[in-house]
This record gives structure tokens, sequence and C-alpha cells, in this order.
């Protein structure tokens, strides 16, 4: 059986509203896991939030999913409730904590908190968002290495919209890990 | 520089009509919507939405820093604030102004005027209008007693700082005092961070009216009649109409008058409300407060005016003067409102979030259905339970109640427990028929309605 896009955005739904924290779907090749409250590693080491391991096609560009402008388009989203982590192919979204504009570095002059590559813990700062001239600090809020970078420097994002993509460390093909 | 883009600043049915203004002026509308509300009707009908925050309101709607932050962002070059939420915030009102967005309502310093129930009422006696008989701050219990030996019981006390029915307590007799002005003093500071109380003389036979109005930056004023709000439940309004027909007409150009001397007194700008009280008994009428934003039932003044108070409100704000005079304002027929809620009759109202399975709303000439609500929508326990308006338009009175009878009947909702049987029951009342009630007539026949 194939899973579809809509399938796992129904599937997404249904455990979002569950009083449930974690669920593994496994059937065949195809392996779907997902938990609640951020990014839980379970007990099998496997990859953290949505895994899809199936011939099932995986959105082109995972940004199309983590990115959710809202009410805009046709575009699918993921009902990303209060809590819900959502990573496609073992990635790790870091979502904007508030509304505003987003600064990727302390100045205009000065290099960017972070960079594709960079290993990061759930402290490190990447980046800043301002609110009527003041400038909060965003946390990872997870440990792994920068795979992609979603907004750039100076652009206005919306309380939830995905920041970064983290490789999470310990993630199982160890693509981007610096040693 | 001129709107072409508003930040609808709120959330639900207010929210929806105010995209619709904006649309019929041909301006873009942004909706500001929490993490609960990105999937809504606000969020599908605006030509963008932003995520302004989670859920709870106090991180969201309630944020001022997060509404200019978004509207900045999307290029709006406006903001709407509804009505709750931040309408009545001077915060917000400044905030626009500093950041150069223009702000759908009055000036700050208007609001904070009004905002604080004391000051408008020594504001309004200064031109010469009666308030309801009792007292400026009341600072402590004896002080409290003191004042109410003077007025007489029944007396109300209320929170300087409050408003839309909230922060009310009435007190029967002198032995219930202390315990009354402890908690309503605790409730306020709770409520509104104030806990500064006053009094007023209770009047039991009294029917609630309001006065609509519009002014412009250039001095003038018009009103647009008033409305009868009296069928209230626990200070809330249940039932709204337009015209006040039951009252004697020198009695309502008195009000007309009294509410568009206030407005002129502080160069009132924008749409705004002044409610009185008027005492049955003895003919006379007490100004109660003014709101100084767009109201819930703003909808029966414009189905007899014809006049679209939102769009008006957009070009007041806009820089633009009254398009009409007074003697322009027509009051043809009746209007009647219905406040549909998510809530539960037969358990004291409780609210009842949850899924809409059915949501077939009545139709035909003479009706409207201001609503955020269709099938599949989940009403969220975060917010309000108002789930819609339905607003019918008829020659005259009775007419009109005649056709609030046969829109409720057509109105099905399943999937969550809402008010339409209570209404159903509520016009049907021969002593609302014949308008003999008050603002308290509804709470003491509540237990006759069969539910």
């Amino acid at each position: 059986m194939d899973l579809t896009e809509s399938d796992v955005l129904a599937i997404l739904n249904l455990i979002e509203k569950s009083s449930f924290d974690f669920f593994q779907l496994e059937q065949g090749d195809l392996k779907l896991t997902v938990s609640k409250g951020g990014y839980a590693r379970e007990a099998s080491d496997q990859s953290p939030g949505i895994t899809q391991q199936s011939d099932v096609s995986p959105p082109e560009d995972p940004a199309m999913f983590l990115e959710t402008p809202v009410g805009q388009s046709e575009r699918k989203q993921p009902p990303d409730g209060q809590g819900v982590s959502v990573a496609i192919k073992g990635l790790v979204p870091i979502a904007a904590p508030m509304v505003g504009i987003f600064y990727a570095a302390s100045e205009p002059e000065a290099p960017p908190f972070v960079e594709r590559g960079t290993t990061v813990d759930e402290g490190t700062n990447v980046g800043l968002i301002e609110v009527m001239k003041v400038y909060t600090g965003i946390s990872a809020g997870v440990r792994g290495v920068i795979s992609e970078i979603l907004v750039s420097n100076g652009q206005f994002v919306e309380y939830g919209q995905s920041l970064f993509l983290v490789k999470p460390e310990g993630s199982p093909d160890g693509e981007g890990d610096q040693g | 520089m001129t709107i072409s883009r508003v930040l609808v600043a709120n959330r639900g049915e207010i929210a929806v009509r105010i995209i619709k203004a904006c649309h019929a002026l041909g301006f873009e509308s942004v909706a500001a919507v929490s993490e609960e509300d990105r999937n809504g009707l606000p969020a599908k009908m605006a030509d963008r939405a932003v995520c302004i925050g989670p859920a709870r309101s106090a991180d969201s709607y309630l944020r001022v820093d997060a509404i200019v932050a978004a509207a900045l962002g999307t290029g709006a070059d406006a903001v709407h604030p509804g009505y709750g939420f931040l309408a009545e915030d001077p915060e917000l009102a400044a905030a626009c102004i500093k950041y150069d967005l223009k702000f759908i309502g009055p000036q700050p310093e208007t609001i904070r005027k009004m905002g604080n129930k004391l000051k408008a009422r020594a504001l309004v006696k200064q031109s010469g209008i009666s308030v309801v008989p009792g007292s400026e701050k009341v600072k402590n219990l004896q002080e409290a007693m003191t004042v109410a030996e003077d007025i007489g019981f029944p007396i109300l006390l209320k929170a300087a700082a409050g408003g839309g029915g909230r922060g009310i307590k009435i007190v029967t007799e002198g032995k219930e005092l202390s315990l009354a002005f402890g908690t309503a003093a605790a409730e306020a500071r709770a409520a509104f961070g104030d806990e500064t109380l006053y009094m007023e003389r209770y009047i039991p036979n009294a029917r609630h009216i309001e006065v609509q109005l519009l002014g412009d930056r250039y001095g003038n004023v018009v009103h647009l009649g008033e409305r009868d709000c009296s069928l209230q439940r626990r200070y809330q309004k249940v039932l709204e109409e337009a015209p006040a027909s039951l009252i004697p007409e020198s009695l309502r150009e008195e009000l007309r008058k009294a509410a568009v001397a206030v407005a002129k007194e502080i160069h009132y700008e924008n749409a705004g409300t002044v409610e009185f009280i008027t005492d049955q008994d003895n003919g006379k009428f007490y100004f109660l407060e003014m709101n100084t934003r767009i109201q819930v039932e703003h909808p029966v003044t414009e189905m007899v005016t014809g006049r679209d108070l939102v769009k008006e409100q957009i070009r007041i704000a806009d820089g633009q003067s009254l398009t009409f005079s007074q003697s322009d304002i027509r009051v043809s027929g009746h209007a009647i409102e219905c406040r549909i809620n998510a809530e539960s009759p037969t358990h004291g109202f409780r609210p009842c979030p949850g899924l809409i399975a059915r949501w077939q709303s009545p139709q035909g000439p003479g009706i409207r259905v201001d609503s955020h609500c269709t099938p599949g929508y989940s009403v969220s326990p975060y917010y309000d339970s108002l789930l819609a308006k339905l607003i019918v338009h008829e020659e005259n009175r009775v007419k009109a109640a005649g056709r609030m009878q046969e829109a409720l009947a057509a109105f099905v909702v399943t999937g969550v427990k809402t008010t339409i049987p209570f209404l159903r029951l509520l016009v049907c009342q021969l002593d609302y028929l014949q308008g003999k009630v008050n603002t308290c007539w509804l709470e003491k026949r509540l237990k006759d309605f069969a539910l």
C-alpha cells in the first residue's frame, strides 16, 4: 500500500488531536514515525520526527512542506500545531519563535551565526528576530548540523515558520557529520 | 499616503466582516492569525495570512508587538483591530502611529479617556449629560458603605478599568457589601490590572440604549440612530435591535443629541458608540460608557440605514471626510440581531467547543448571517463562543420578529451545542414581542424557558 502525501497529512492530523506523543507505523518497506513535543529519539535510535522511507515520492522541496505561509495558494500544509515537529527525510526544522524580521548575523558586517554545515546544540544561537526594535535570539533547540537555510537575512518570518533544517546528531546516514 | 493594504488584527466573524469591507473598497487584506486559526475562513479569504503566535490570545491576538511586526512585514499600511482583543488598547493605536501605520479607530488619547470609566463619567458630566447617580472611585469598604447609604441600595460595584459588561457586582443590601467589595476588587485586579472600583445606583427597570456615531478628523460627527440592547444575560447582550422603537421618540432624540455632544466634545474620530441606561419608571436617561470601536451588534444599524460602517471606518482612517451629513441618514424598517454562540442552553450556557458537522444557515430576502463557520470547522476552546450573528430586516418590528422566528427555525447546526434552541423560544415570548422587557427580564425569565 502506498501512502500518499494526503494520507500522511491525515495521520498527522489524527496524532495531533490525540493524546499520544509518539506514533510509529511500519508496513513493508514503509516506515512512518511521528513524535510530539519536539525532537524525541526513539529507543531503537531511529530518525526523529517523521521518516518516510519508501517509494512514496517525497516532496521535491522540503521547504515546500516546512515553510508554511498560511492561507496561501493551494499548497498542502502540515498541521503543525503546538509542539508537533515535522521533519522530512530525517531533518528537523528550527522554527521562528515569533513573527518578525529574521537576521542571520548580529550586525550587517558580521558573519552569520550559523551556515550550512555548522554544528549546533540545543542552546546555539542561530539568528535573531526583530520586533519593534527588540531583538530576540533564536536557539537551535536541537543538536546536529545545519543542513538547509530556508530564509534570508532581513526576511519577514511568521510565527512557527521553519528557518533552518538540521540533521540531528546520530542520524542514520551520517551525512554532514563533522567528525 | 493612502491605505492600500489592511492588516486585520482579529479573528472569527469580525475578521471575515473586515476582510469583506476591504475587498469591497478595492484594498488588499492581510489576516493576522494565531496558530489555531491558520486554516480558518479569515485566513482563506484574505489576500494573505500571517501567523502571529500560538493559540493562546495572550501570546498572539493580544500582542501589540506581534501585530505591528505582522503589519510592517507584510507591507500593510493600516491596522483594523475589530472588537475585543486590542481594539480598545491605546498601546496598539499609539504603536501604529509610531510605525506609520493607520490605526482604524480613534486617536490613542480618545481611547484612553473613554477606557477609564471614571474619567469618562467626569468628562461627560462636564458636558451636562447625566451619569447614573453614584460615586467617584471608592477607596475602601468604609467609604463604600457611606456612599451606598447615600445613593441607596441596590447598588452596582464596577471596575473603573472594566467595560463590555465585565467586572460588575450587584449589591442588594448593606451586609452583602463587605464580601462583594473584596471580591470585586480582586476580580478587577485580575482581569484589568487595576482594582479601582466605583459605585452606581442600580436601576431595576432599565433599558440599554446605545447610539451609533461616526466622526471624521475634520470635526464632522453624525449619528446613525440607536439600538436597543436590553436583552442581556450576565451583562452580555443576547439580542439587539434597531431602531429603539419601544421608547418614546422624544427620548430617542435626546439620546442621539447627547451622544453627538459627547463625540464632538472629545473630537471623536472613526466609529464609536455611546451607551445609555434609560429608566422606564421616570423617563430619565444616564450615560453608561462609550465604546471606541466597532461593536458586535453594528449590523442592525447597517440594515436600517443602508450604510456600511466598516467601510466608513476604513475611509475615515484613510483621512477622508464623511461622505454624508446627518440629513442624509434615514432609518428604514426594523432590524433584529441574535447572537448564535457555541454554548449549551440546557447546561447553564457553558461553552461547547468542538467540530461542526452540519452548518446550514438561513438565506432569503431580509436575512443576513455574519459568520466564520463552515461545515467541518472546529470551534476552538481558546476564544469566545460567538459562532454567528443572525440579522433580519423587515419593514416593522413585528414582521422582523416573525422573520427572525423563521430564520432561527431554518438554522441547522450539528456537532456542537448552540444557543439557537434558546433563541427560538426567546423570540416567541409574549413579553418580548410586546416590548415589555428591561435589562433584568431575560435573567428572571430564563428558568421559565422550557429547554
